[in-house]
């Protein structure tokens, strides 16, 4: 075994024995996208070992629930993935609304719908621009950053808020679109499928130096995703085909079929093309939203002291980073007895060690950046 | 490794809102005899919203019945581990997927709060190892088997099971210069000078934002607390100076666990 320092060598250099080195990587890295924690064991520039240390930005999100009204909890949640707030909360409101075996009226779905997928696009931005930045490109994050940007001030426009929405409401959302809303979204759905996405791609997908550092770098394959319970764009490059919006649609994908996006590469420049094909899928699935748009309430007419049945339900939905669920247990009372967030980042992050072992230490970021973890998500 | 077979491939057709359909659950509900069989009595199986169905396993039984779950049934994915604390005992909550017939299956292990111990799915599913570790980190719920439990999101040094509801080192919401009703017509303003607490008789109704108790939010039914004294704990045991406490020298400094 080449790692096996105690062996005996017999070549030339018989004299030399190499030694391990520890690196710790992080927690305050500009390249672990938060407050991650490597420590690896190096021999040479080969990884033999890394060991995740997280819990740096661990807020106790559950208990936080259990002590606040079903209300409160979607402003709560909108921090757990902070790169995609508006799809925790369509979690968080769906979880409750099945434990009350209610169903929000279909403009509210279809709003959610859209308002979801465009979360996805300016969640996929950030983790492509970034990526780009990783790996030594600096421009396509100027770039993505600025399509981002429209996507939330069109959240500005209908929520109030740009990042933390507080959007989405047990039994629907809280506002209509405002006047002149779908023109300026059907203005940057066009833009940015003629002009954004084909910049990006061009960038990046035929870059020789991305895709030297990408290309069979940090393979998965698809037993393995399975294993380690992947789920979203990481098992979806492996060739799984698993997208819950697919599988066990909610809400208005019940209506509006999904194209799941799937490749067989399992390398790092997999996970970057599906992100890629799902952005673009993300704005078809906009544009069909946005012409079958009901009419109708925005919202069904619940209670402010929303008392759910006592009973347990786990609402799973299709985050930007994967499978995103909420176990959920009522006691009949105003307050969660248990909401148990399953964040996508932490069990896709599990795999990490298994990647790193064995490559160079100059793929470790390529690597950390293509599983696109958001800290947030991993410690809640 | 062990890994799970049968991986679906992408040209697959999946059955999608058939999943919700009562037939579809049927058909999962008639394998799960085989859970049955192997166990040697019936397990207890309801449905839940959502699609999905719920078993109880005996917390010996569990790594049998996980592997002929994973092995015979085809459930390649396990989501999610969490536990839940049920005041007289704690829960182990497992929920599989099967990928390949589109189900969804929860799986509940009751445990003593004293001694709780379970088998670890590491071995069956490699996903488990942090997600064990995080319920363990967080209930205290031990894994046997599981090779690497220690703490994973909180300190290795930190003391307790935070989401166990017996959890209460310091109040939830504890601001110095916040106004604690005491009393049904008394206040105490938290300004700390010198370690001495300064008491301020305060009028009922008066000031919109104050808190009747720490730890519990308050909104509108605050106006019921304040009118009628209703709900009003003991301070004291939240680390709060009382008026005994503050006639007496009490220092009134919340303690913190």
């Amino acid at each position: 075994m080449a790692n096996d320092v105690s062996a005996p060598l017999t070549t030339e250099f018989a004299g030399l024995r190499s030694e391990e080195m520890i690196l710790n990587l992080g927690p305050q890295h500009p390249s672990t996208h938060g407050v991650l924690r490597l420590v690896l064991v190096l021999d040479g520039e080969t990884v033999i070992q890394c060991t995740p240390i997280i819990g740096y930005l661990h807020r106790g999100m559950e208990k936080i629930f259990e002590n606040r009204p079903y209300m409160a909890g979607p402003r709560y949640i909108d921090n757990a993935d902070y790169l995609s707030p508006m799809l925790n909360e369509t979690c968080y409101a769906g979880a409750v609304e099945q434990l009350m075996d209610i169903e929000p009226p279909r403009r509210a779905q279809y709003l959610r719908l859209i308002v979801g997928e465009l979360e996805r696009i300016a969640s996929h931005l950030v983790a492509v621009g970034t990526y780009g930045l990783d790996l030594g490109a600096s421009t396509p994050v100027l770039w993505c950053f600025r399509d981002r940007e429209q996507i939330l001030d069109m959240f500005e426009a209908v929520s109030g808020h740009r990042f933390t929405h507080n959007y989405m409401r047990v039994g629907g959302v809280l506002y209509d679109l405002p006047k002149g809303w779908i023109q300026t979204c059907e203005k940057f759905l066009d833009n940015f499928e003629k002009v954004s996405l084909p910049e990006l791609h061009e960038l990046l997908t035929g870059n020789e130096i991305f895709e030297a550092r990408t290309q069979g770098v940090g393979y998965i394959d698809p037993q393995q995703a399975l294993a380690y319970a992947l789920t979203g764009p990481v098992a979806r490059a492996s060739g799984v085909n698993f997208d819950l919006r697919v599988n066990r649609p909610y809400g208005a994908y019940r209506e509006i079929a999904v194209r799941t996006q799937i490749r067989q590469d399992g390398d790092c420049f997999g996970r970057y093309r599906v992100r890629m094909d799902e952005m673009a899928e993300s704005v078809r699935l906009c544009r069909v939203a946005l012409a079958n748009l009901p009419g109708g309430s925005i919202t069904t007419r619940s209670p402010i002291a929303l008392r759910p049945p006592r009973g347990e339900t786990y609402y799973a939905v299709e985050s930007a980073r994967g499978e995103e669920s909420i176990y959920m247990i009522s006691d009949g009372s105003e307050y969660p007895y248990r909401a148990k967030l399953r964040g996508p980042s932490f069990v896709n992050l599990q795999i990490l060690p298994e990647l790193l072992r064995g490559s160079k230490i100059g793929d470790v970021i390529a690597i950390l950046g293509s599983i696109d973890i958001v800290l947030g998500d991993v410690d809640r | 490794m062990d890994l799970a077979r049968n991986v679906p491939a992408a040209g697959d057709q999946i059955p999608s809102l058939a999943a919700y359909e009562p037939e579809h659950i049927n058909e999962l509900l008639a394998g799960l005899a085989q859970v049955d069989q192997a166990l040697g009595q019936p397990v207890p199986k309801k449905r839940m919203n959502g699609g999905i169905v719920g078993i109880e396993v005996p917390a010996e039984r569990l790594l049998d019945a996980a592997r002929i779950m994973r092995d015979t049934l085809g459930f390649e994915m396990l989501t999610c581990v969490s536990g839940a604390d049920m005041v007289d005992h704690l829960e182990s909550l497992y929920h599989l997927r099967s990928i390949s017939h589109n189900w969804l299956l929860q799986v509940r292990v009751k445990l003593p709060s004293a001694n709780a111990e379970v088998d670890s799915l590491v071995g069956l599913y490699p996903a488990a190892n942090w997600l064990e570790r995080e319920t363990f980190d967080m209930y205290g719920i031990v894994y046997r088997g599981h090779p690497d439990l220690r703490r994973i999101l909180l300190d290795d040094e930190f003391n307790g099971y935070p989401l166990l509801k017996s959890f209460h080192p310091t109040p939830l919401t504890v601001h110095d210069r916040a106004t604690t009703q005491t009393s049904g017509e008394r206040a105490v303003s938290g300004e700390q000078q010198r370690g001495m607490e300064r008491i301020t008789p305060k009028h009922l109704g008066q000031g919109d934002e104050e808190r009747v108790h720490p730890g519990k939010l308050t909104f509108g039914s605050a106006a019921v607390y304040l009118t009628t004294g209703q709900g009003v704990e003991d301070v004291s045991e939240h680390g709060f100076v009382t008026e005994q406490d503050t006639e007496s020298g009490g220092t009134g400094k919340p303690q913190r666990g």
